[in-house]
């Protein structure tokens, strides 16, 4: 399987001296389906965030797809950016858009000059956005505001937006932690189905152990900014989930199904 | 025994009481050194009281052959007043694209547009009209200058708070999509923020017409100048009409452009 991503001692400091990362190293290829865990501030979003290089590290080096992310500059950043599709908690999407406006974003990285300014998308990436929409059941929404869906739908919009860039890794931050329970599954098989389908690579940041541990073909466990676990989820002993989050399990929220 | 239970935040009493001695302090201490005596003003009320009857009332209309100039100026002072806050929008528009750190492409900049902003603004319309005249003498496009500059300045501010408010997070996702500053801007920032950005023009157009009077009156042209000929003429009554004329004109506006902000804010 090919390789896609390497993370090789990756360290970040913030300016108000937080050290948000350690020499944090591990990679990822084809078709895996990775979940980070972690307690709030151990750095999961960080990571995600210095693979796409919204946040640049201080020290190490990312690779993504055999190009260093942290040389690049204009045009070919936003090259490597668009093989990269990002979900985000709070969807991100431009409310005053329609959703189809919205998902046809995902072509702005491959369009340059005035047609891409001005959002004058070919006939064949309509076609491409509206049968994506389709795909996950949004079609009737395809003219409708942004602002006028629920959680639920709005992700899926995010979804397409990321889809439509024909990513070769998908990064999702925390991407149910604003949905309900029922949005959150809906959400969370969408991800597994249609990364799966196309052989795309994903990281998901979770709050949620048990979708971690159900969904993921791989676990990586941050506390402090260091990986303290990385392994498939069948390997996330009782004494592991204690050293991620600093406290044993009686005292985590940790749904039913974990424990199955 | 019988002690009340406390019920607010510790310590917050204690903060509001402190704050008001202060305010009261401050008050008296102000007031005596402005020299300000509500006495004068009953002794001389005589005199304020028949000016006021006699000069200003009843109001008069000016000569029959001057209204129609009086009217026009109205236009001026509107004139002056839309174009200048129009002009100063879009110019504020382009110049608060760098003024957010979390936005612009040049981040470090930042500071230094919003700073410039600042300065510009904490000077009034009406001292810049002053400089201005000083330098290159009057006339409504020394008023629309001046009138430019303030307004522009206080739309940079407003639409950098609008954009960091509205827009930063789908500027981060057209960040991560491979999109271009000038996709970011065109695609992200003006649909989210083009009501906010609106609503703030209106504002500024509310409080422009105010001063396009006052700038007008020293020199910008418009009806504030018409005014100040008939205030420096002694024709009180006459000056008593163009004050309700402009009176009048500021209503209309603020209504006008209060209604329409509220069908924005929708």
């Amino acid at each position: 399987m090919e390789q896609i991503l390497k993370f090789e001692n990756v360290s970040k400091s913030y300016p108000n001296g937080v050290h948000a990362l350690k020499n944090v190293s591990f990679n990822v290829k084809e078709g895996e389906f990775i979940s980070v865990i972690g307690p709030s501030g151990s750095g999961k979003s960080t990571i995600l965030r210095s693979i796409n290089r919204l946040i640049p590290i201080s020290g190490g080096s990312v690779c993504l797809d055999g190009v260093s992310v942290s040389d690049q500059k204009g045009r070919k950043l936003r090259e490597l950016r668009r093989k990269v599709g990002m979900i985000f908690q709070n969807y991100n999407l431009v409310y005053s858009l329609s959703v189809l406006q919205n998902v046809l974003h995902g072509c702005l990285g491959y369009m340059n000059g005035i047609r891409g300014v001005c959002g004058m998308y070919s006939e064949d990436d309509k076609k491409k956005a509206l049968a994506l929409l389709e795909e996950l059941g949004m079609e009737q929404f395809a003219y409708n505001r942004a602002s006028d869906l629920s959680g639920g739908q709005k992700q899926r919009v995010g979804i397409a937006r990321a889809i439509m860039q024909e990513p070769k890794l998908l990064l999702c931050d925390e991407p149910i932690a604003s949905l309900d329970p029922s949005s959150a599954k809906t959400i969370m098989d969408l991800l597994r189905d249609m990364t799966s389908k196309r052989n795309i690579a994903c990281i998901v940041n979770l709050h949620q152990l048990d979708v971690a541990v159900k969904y993921s073909t791989r676990i990586i466990g941050l506390s402090k900014g260091e990986i303290v676990f990385d392994g498939v989820p069948s390997e996330l002993t009782d004494e592991m989930i204690e050293r991620i989050y600093g406290t044993s399990r009686e005292n985590l929220m940790i749904g039913a199904s974990a424990n199955e | 025994m019988n002690k009340r239970i406390p019920v607010g935040v510790s310590g917050q009493k204690k903060m509001y009481t402190a704050f008001i001695i202060v305010a009261v302090i401050l008050f008296v201490l102000t007031t005596l050194y402005t020299n300000f005596n509500p006495m004068t003003l009953i002794e001389n009320g005589d005199a304020f009281v028949s000016f006021i009857t006699e000069d200003f009332l009843p109001p008069a209309l000016p000569k029959s052959s001057r209204i129609p100039g009086v009217l026009s100026s109205v236009l001026v002072t509107l004139a002056l007043a839309f174009s200048s806050t129009t002009f100063a929008a879009i110019f504020a528009f382009f110049t608060s694209l760098f003024g957010s750190e979390k936005v612009s492409p040049f981040p470090k900049l930042a500071k230094i547009v919003r700073g410039f902003a600042t300065f510009l603004r904490n000077i009034p319309a009406l001292v810049w009209a002053f400089i201005l005249f000083s330098s290159l003498g009057i006339g409504t496009g020394v008023g629309f200058a001046a009138l430019f500059i303030t307004s522009y300045a206080f739309m940079v501010r407003a639409f950098v708070e609008t954009i960091e408010d509205v827009s930063q997070d789908c500027v981060e996702s057209l960040e991560a999509v491979g999109a271009s500053f000038p996709q970011r801007v065109i695609q992200a920032i003006l649909p989210s923020c083009l009501n906010g950005f609106l609503s703030w023009f209106l504002y500024c157009i509310e409080v422009n017409i105010r001063a396009s009077t006052i700038v007008g009156m020293v020199g910008g042209g418009g009806v504030g100048l018409t005014l100040f000929t008939y205030i420096k003429g002694f024709q009180y009554d006459v000056a008593l009409s163009i004050i309700l004329l402009i009176a009048a004109m500021v209503i209309i506006v603020d209504r006008i452009t209060g209604r329409l902000r509220k069908e924005i804010a929708k």
